[in-house]
């Protein structure tokens, strides 16, 4: 990755923006309540753009069948075990476990 | 001037109470990204960077998902436009973050408030939020404590998941990269709470994975755009009866 100083630079420099952005004195102008409502929509939906490929197409790069597919499975078990349970740390270890035990099987 | 010195020590160790707390509250955060941080360290030295690379965009950068993303990029067919659009769309919710501290440091220093914008991430936004409903005021301190805390355990498992990286190979086999998936699911899961946010998160996950087919390069950019319109568009009860 030869652009990798630019990418480093670039990519951190957009970061600090956007948490600084509002700091800045200089910046006089307010978020109005609809771009207020439009963005925060982005967390949930950037988190499942990123999980939703994982899980469903996660097979294709192993290879395997999509139905027994260890992503498949165990996504869709994290997914109803944190409707029964609002413990980040608890549905995150319990979906790695489920995973973990079904690459042992298959 | 003991009177002096006693008022100055009630405020130090008042001080440490809310450094106390902010690292208490934000630990079993900061827990849930350590497999996170792991993948990030080691999926960067298998894209081929170095060590040191590796470690400064955690130092620098310091955004999870953004660096996920820059570095699946990087291992297939990122251009540099397509990563920095893709950050700036996944640090955007950052602009409402800072938006919604801006009455409560717009008096500090600039010192200050470089720092606490530098350590604002969504787990800190979430801790410190809920000081603000407990005690009725933004402390520094509380911000700060929280950040720093949570900086330090994501870098250290950076470096754990650099040295994994480099001695185990094909650590990226162990589908290290559903841990990504199970902590995304645990954190949208609960944030559900209205029709709209539903329709945004079935929207954007149905996109991103017809999108992903056939323009790989832009198919988050886009899928996370598609679902930020498709809940902003929907009503919910609540604004219905107004």
């Amino acid at each position: 990755m030869n652009d990798f100083w630019i990418a480093l630079a670039g990519m951190a420099g957009i970061t600090f923006s956007c948490r600084y952005l509002f700091f800045s004195n200089t910046v006089s102008f307010k978020l109005g309540p609809k771009v207020s409502r439009l963005l925060s929509y982005t967390a949930p939906s950037v988190m499942t753009a990123m999980w939703v490929p994982i899980v469903f197409l996660g097979h294709q790069d192993s290879g395997g069948d999509f139905i027994t597919s260890p992503f498949l499975i165990a996504g869709v078990a994290t997914l109803i075990f944190s409707l029964l349970i609002k413990n980040t740390l608890a549905v995150v270890i319990f979906g790695m476990s489920i995973f973990a035990l079904l690459q042992v099987i298959f | 001037m003991p009177s002096k010195t006693v008022v100055a020590d009630e405020s130090i160790s008042s001080d440490f109470q809310t450094m106390k707390q902010a690292v208490i509250a934000i630990f079993p955060l900061s827990l849930a990204v350590v497999p996170w941080g792991i993948l990030c360290g080691s999926l960067a030295i298998t894209v081929g960077l170095t060590p040191l690379q590796a470690q400064l965009m955690s130092l620098l950068i310091f955004a999870g998902a953004a660096q996920l993303a820059a570095l699946s990029m990087m291992g297939a067919v990122g251009s540099l436009s397509s990563m920095f659009s893709s950050t700036f769309v996944i640090s955007s919710r950052h602009l409402l973050y800072s938006a919604v501290f801006r009455e409560h440091v717009r008096n500090s220093s600039f010192g200050l408030r470089c720092s606490i914008a530098f350590f604002l991430t969504d787990e800190m936004f979430a801790v410190t939020c809920a000081y603000i409903v407990r005690n009725k005021r933004f402390s520094p301190v509380y911000a700060l404590s929280s950040g720093i805390t949570f900086y330090v355990i994501w870098n250290i498992s950076t470096f754990a998941g650099i040295v994994a990286g480099q001695h185990i190979p094909n650590l990226e086999h162990l589908g290290l990269e559903f841990a990504i998936a199970a902590t995304f699911i645990a954190i949208v899961i609960p944030l559900v709470k209205n029709r709209s946010t539903l329709v945004s998160v079935v929207t954007s996950g149905l996109s991103a994975i017809i999108l992903s087919v056939f323009m790989a390069e832009y198919a988050l950019i886009a899928a996370t755009f598609i679902g930020m319109v498709c809940g902003y568009l929907t009503k919910d009860k609540e604004s219905i009866n107004e």
